[in-house]
């Protein structure tokens, strides 16, 4: 549900015939979404051999490479739109991934699951243990989720990394809505992922 | 091998080429895959796609030509020949030029070709083309018998395999040719032209690539097609790259190994779809 909630945002952001770099692509899946709906031209890194193999064999160009190192060798600009959907979290070192993003792409559209999530927060609060749920499904010792924070916490890097957010979405259980106001305290709260449109003042 | 070789006549002298043969290049092999569909009148070939050798010649391609190619599959490959793979070459051309029977070359007309020349020189390049793991699963240190013989027969059988690779490579290649083609390799340098600079190799390039490594692949290992795919990535280039697991060595691009199958066979379609196949 909640995937396909994403999938239908990301298309409705992307205009017709961008060229498009999908980081962390996973199995090709929101690509092949893009160049059948947007006539995208679309390009994927995915850093496990099978999503890469997967995405391949769906006929999208896809290069195993791994968001921390491989970013750097695209030019500036290079493309219209560049996404990261639930990546920067995996990623060591985000806030370099979030400046090369900016900087090769026109356009940046990001997705984070929300640790300030109230749900994440009860856990911690009453019950005393990292938070598990649907979205970050794995136990603290197994994740590869090393950098989480919360939207606020994302907010913040953009303001100091001079980037501005050009428009925002919450996730909740079952739908998508625009927000206005994204660092406000029920935002934080209330959503389970937050979704940006980015852009660099410098552009 | 191939089209014109040292062992072809040289027409004005009505002998064997031998020595006397130019040496040639593998953008020379390329225009001379040029000038056949030029003739055949065919203005697009729709993928090209080799290994090892054959991947530096599909890389020429999309480089030199690449009006001319939709799609290129280089496999097991690099934009330039290693220092390390130079060597191996080069003690494999001494192991000829060593054997007498070589001749300088000129064995056609005589009783006896540099067979042990050959021979050797096919061994050391087998060595390479598999892996420690693939060697080590395949034979171990397995016996030929059961009792050593305490001398330098092939007491293992991994001796026995490779002295057999060699002699049977010796009836179906040419030696003179295993120079030239060994040379061409050595030869080759995508960058040179460019002063270093790979990516303005691509710099034009419309052309739809998919790199594809191996795991275990020492001889032309996935660092070298990385090389090219940030060289591609430079210009933007419509690029694929996979590293596909497994544990045959530079061979596996030869062998049936199942994700590389699938990865071929989805890029093909892909491709088809796209330019409407």
């Amino acid at each position: 549900m909640s995937k396909n909630l994403n999938e239908n945002l990301i298309s409705s952001l992307i205009d017709n015939n961008s060229k498009v770099l999908d980081i962390g692509c996973g199995n090709g899946n929101l690509l092949y979404h893009l160049e059948k709906i947007k006539k995208i031209n679309g390009q994927g890194i995915e850093i496990s051999p099978n999503g890469v193999q997967e995405s391949v064999a769906k006929g999208l160009s896809v290069i195993q490479g791994d968001a921390d190192i491989d970013l750097a060798s695209f030019p500036d600009n290079a493309f219209d739109v560049v996404i990261l959907s639930h990546t920067l979290q995996a990623t060591h070192k985000p806030k370099e991934v979030l400046i090369e993003m900016l900087r090769i792409g026109k356009k940046c559209i990001i997705s984070i699951p929300n640790f300030g999530y109230w749900k994440y927060r009860i856990q911690m609060l009453f019950i005393g243990v990292m938070p598990v749920s649907k979205t970050l499904s794995e136990p603290w010792y197994a994740t590869g989720n090393i950098h989480l924070c919360t939207l606020k916490d994302f907010i913040e890097l953009c303001e100091l990394l001079n980037i501005s957010i050009n428009e925002a979405f919450r996730n909740t259980t079952h739908s998508i809505k625009k927000i206005n106001r994204p660092n406000s305290y029920l935002n934080n709260l209330l959503s389970i992922e937050g979704i940006f449109v980015l852009s660099n003042n410098l552009n | 091998m191939g089209t014109t070789g040292p062992s072809s006549i040289n027409k004005q002298e009505d002998v064997e080429y031998g020595m006397k043969f130019p040496i040639f290049t593998i953008k020379d092999m390329v225009n001379l895959q040029l000038a056949l569909i030029d003739s055949l009148n065919i203005e697009q070939l729709f993928s090209v796609v080799g290994g090892s050798m054959g991947g530096m010649q599909a890389l020429e391609w999309a480089s030199s030509y690449p009006e001319r190619v939709y799609s290129a599959i280089p496999i097991a490959t690099s934009y330039r020949h290693s220092a390390q793979n130079i060597a191996f070459h080069e003690v494999g051309r001494q192991a000829i030029m060593n054997d007498p029977n070589w001749q300088k070359g000129n064995y056609y007309n005589t009783k006896n070709k540099p067979r042990h020349g050959l021979s050797v020189a096919r061994m050391i390049a087998h060595i390479t083309y598999l892996s420690e793991g693939a060697f080590q699963e395949k034979f171990g240190r397995d016996m030929q018998s059961k009792v050593l013989s305490w001398g330098f027969d092939a007491d293992f059988q991994v001796e026995s395999y490779l002295r057999h690779q060699g002699i049977s490579f010796v009836d179906r290649f040419d030696a003179n040719s295993y120079l030239y083609i060994t040379r061409a390799m050595d030869y080759f340098d995508l960058s040179h032209s460019y002063d270093g600079d790979l990516f303005l190799a691509f710099k034009n390039t419309k052309c739809k690539l998919l790199i594809v490594s191996f795991t275990s692949d020492w001889l032309f290992p996935s660092s070298e097609s990385l090389a090219i795919v940030k060289a591609l990535n430079k210009t933007a280039a419509d690029v694929s790259f996979v590293e596909v697991n497994s544990d045959k060595g530079h061979d596996s691009f030869l062998l049936e190994v199942k994700d590389f199958y699938k990865i071929l066979s989805g890029f093909i379609s892909g491709a088809a779809r796209k330019k409407g196949i």
